[in-house]
């Protein structure tokens, strides 16, 4: 009776191992390629100048071309700081920037998490971090 | 729900399934049913639940997919250690969460890393002082003398001494990559190697040098120290061969294991028989016979998995570990700090290698040394210290750049 019980389970035993190598693999391309969740429109904002702009799972700012947000103004460095999703908070991060990062007058060092309101200060310009509760 | 939390929870659900229908089997494995395997598939799936939502609460930052891995591999270890041996799982499964929060407490811990590296001569000393307590008061089990024991407490220091290895090298490879600072490097593996050869542990001693020679490439990318590398492995694998018996008997028993088969190539031979008995979808839970091999519970687990899960089981096993080593390979290439990166990249290469060692060596790929397949095979300070191990490069993934993607950004204007 066991046998054929452990015979017939072997099958699915390693069905299953192989449905979590799948989505390993899965992870894997999804990373490769690039769109883990990156590029996602999430329920935060950002308000800069009277203009908002949607915030992904990972936003950049900055003065270069390609940040998703560009922000123009001599003391803002190419890759100034990045604002991203981890779980449901937000964090800020200063990517190495000549002029520092600062969070409601402060400036940051490491990671920090961002609340309603937040105001994000990048070189001489002012930006408001907004959640939306839903 | 984000898209990759979906698949987080897809590989959680994977895990819960295997447990369950593998305990449910073992449960009912010998005539009166026991529930004790009941207990241990659903603890082991809420410990992984408790630790991954920890884990993403606390340090959502980084490569969290590693937890989930590690957690697949120690839950395949653990349901061939019951099927072996019962009362050794029981024992296992306090290791893995032992494993499991020191894993979080090194996420936590390293950062105070930084605070240290300025007096780095500190694991030098460190290194050379764990070794001598080996020598010292090392008591010898299964043919090597690394073991420290305490009462009924039993720790192999080289376990630490590995990741204590790839820190000096590391920092030392940051500070000067001329001659100088690449004879330091060999000055420190040849202390390590003179240590780890008095203790008869020479699947160790092979670790270490390799992992040094791969650092040394990739920090200085010079052809010619790699080539000398690999000529004085060829030596001093040679000299091994001449100087100790037991390295002669292994080759000897890895070059045609049938000559001598009852004595001493039986190990090899059982081990052989057992990777061909399973097939490709194996005997089945249970139905096999791992008892036949010697220490099988630690060095020889993947013959048992390659028996009970077969062909198919084991191959899933391997490319597991290939994705770790990849995985940790990504954390190494996208951290921006020079000794991070070179930490993570050190650990990862001896984890590899390790896996190669054991592996290569129950299949007969290469010569047979004894060292554990990490997080499969019973024993606790391999356990504990490849978690430590993973812990620290889970921080420094934290450390490392996420990636930056062009996208067009919807803009609208406030009215």
């Amino acid at each position: 009776m066991y046998e054929i019980l452990a015979q017939i389970l072997r099958f699915v035993l390693v069905a299953f191992i192989y449905v979590f190598l799948y989505n390993i693999v899965k992870i894997m391309i999804l990373e490769l390629r690039g769109n883990i969740g990156n590029s996602e429109i999430t329920n935060a904002k950002l308000e800069m100048q009277n203009i908002i702009y949607n915030l992904y799972t990972y936003t950049t700012l900055g003065r270069a071309e390609d940040n998703d947000i560009r922000i123009e103004n001599q003391y803002v460095s190419s890759k100034h700081a990045a604002i991203y999703k981890r779980g449901r908070k937000f964090f800020l991060e200063d990517l190495k920037s000549t002029n520092g990062t600062f969070l409601n007058g402060k400036r940051i060092k490491k990671p920090v998490v961002l609340r309603n309101g937040d105001v994000i200060k990048v070189g001489e310009v002012e930006l408001k971090f907004l959640l939306d509760k839903r | 729900m984000d898209y990759d939390e979906r698949i987080e929870i897809a590989l959680l659900n994977s895990i819960y399934i295997i447990g369950v229908v593998a305990f449910f089997l073992l449960a009912v494995y010998k005539s009166p049913i026991s529930l004790n395997p009941i207990y241990i598939a659903f603890g082991f799936g809420f410990t992984v639940t408790i630790f991954y939502y920890l884990i993403k609460k606390f340090f959502p930052k980084g490569d969290i997919y590693i937890f989930l891995i590690l957690s697949f591999l120690t839950e395949i270890g653990l349901i061939m250690i019951y099927r072996i041996n019962s009362e050794l799982a029981l024992k296992q499964v306090e290791w893995i969460a032992i494993g499991m929060i020191l894993f979080m407490a090194s996420i936590f811990f390293f950062r105070f890393y930084e605070g240290i590296r300025k007096h780095y001569q500190v694991l030098l000393v460190l290194i050379i002082l764990l070794f001598l307590v080996t020598l010292l008061f090392g008591t010898e089990k299964f043919g090597s003398k690394n073991w420290i024991v305490v009462g009924n407490f039993s720790f192999q220091p080289s376990e630490l001494i590995k990741i204590l290895f790839v820190m000096m090298v590391s920092e030392i490879l940051t500070r000067d990559k001329t001659k100088k600072g690449i004879l330091k490097v060999v000055g420190i593996t040849l202390i390590s190697l003179f240590f780890l050869v008095l203790q008869k542990d020479l699947g160790s001693a092979f670790l270490f040098y390799m992992t040094a020679l791969i650092m040394i490439f990739v920090a200085t990318s010079n052809l010619l120290y790699t080539m000398f590398g690999f000529l004085g492995l060829i030596f001093s694998g040679y000299m091994g061969f001449i100087l100790f018996d037991h390295v002669k008997v292994r080759v000897a028993a890895w070059l045609n294991p049938w000559l001598d088969v009852p004595g001493r190539s039986y190990q090899i031979v059982q081990s052989l028989f057992a990777i061909g008995y399973g097939g490709f979808f194996g005997t089945g839970l249970g139905l096999g016979h791992p008892e036949y091999i010697p220490a099988v519970y630690t060095d020889f687990i993947f013959s048992a998995i390659c028996e009970e899960f077969g062909f198919l089981g084991a191959v899933a096993i391997v490319i597991v570990y290939f994705i770790i080593c990849y995985r940790g390979l990504r954390v190494s290439l996208k951290c921006r700090e020079e000794v991070y990166s070179y930490i993570a990249l050190g650990l990862i290469s001896m984890f590899g290698l390790q896996v190669f060692t054991i592996i290569g060596g129950v299949i007969k790929l290469i010569p047979l040394t004894g060292v554990t397949l990490p997080f499969v095979s019973y024993g606790g300070t391999s356990m504990v210290m490849s978690f430590i191990t993973f812990g620290i490069i889970k921080y420094i993934s934290e450390l490392g750049v996420e990636d930056l993607w062009e996208k067009e950004n919807e803009i609208y204007k406030l009215s």
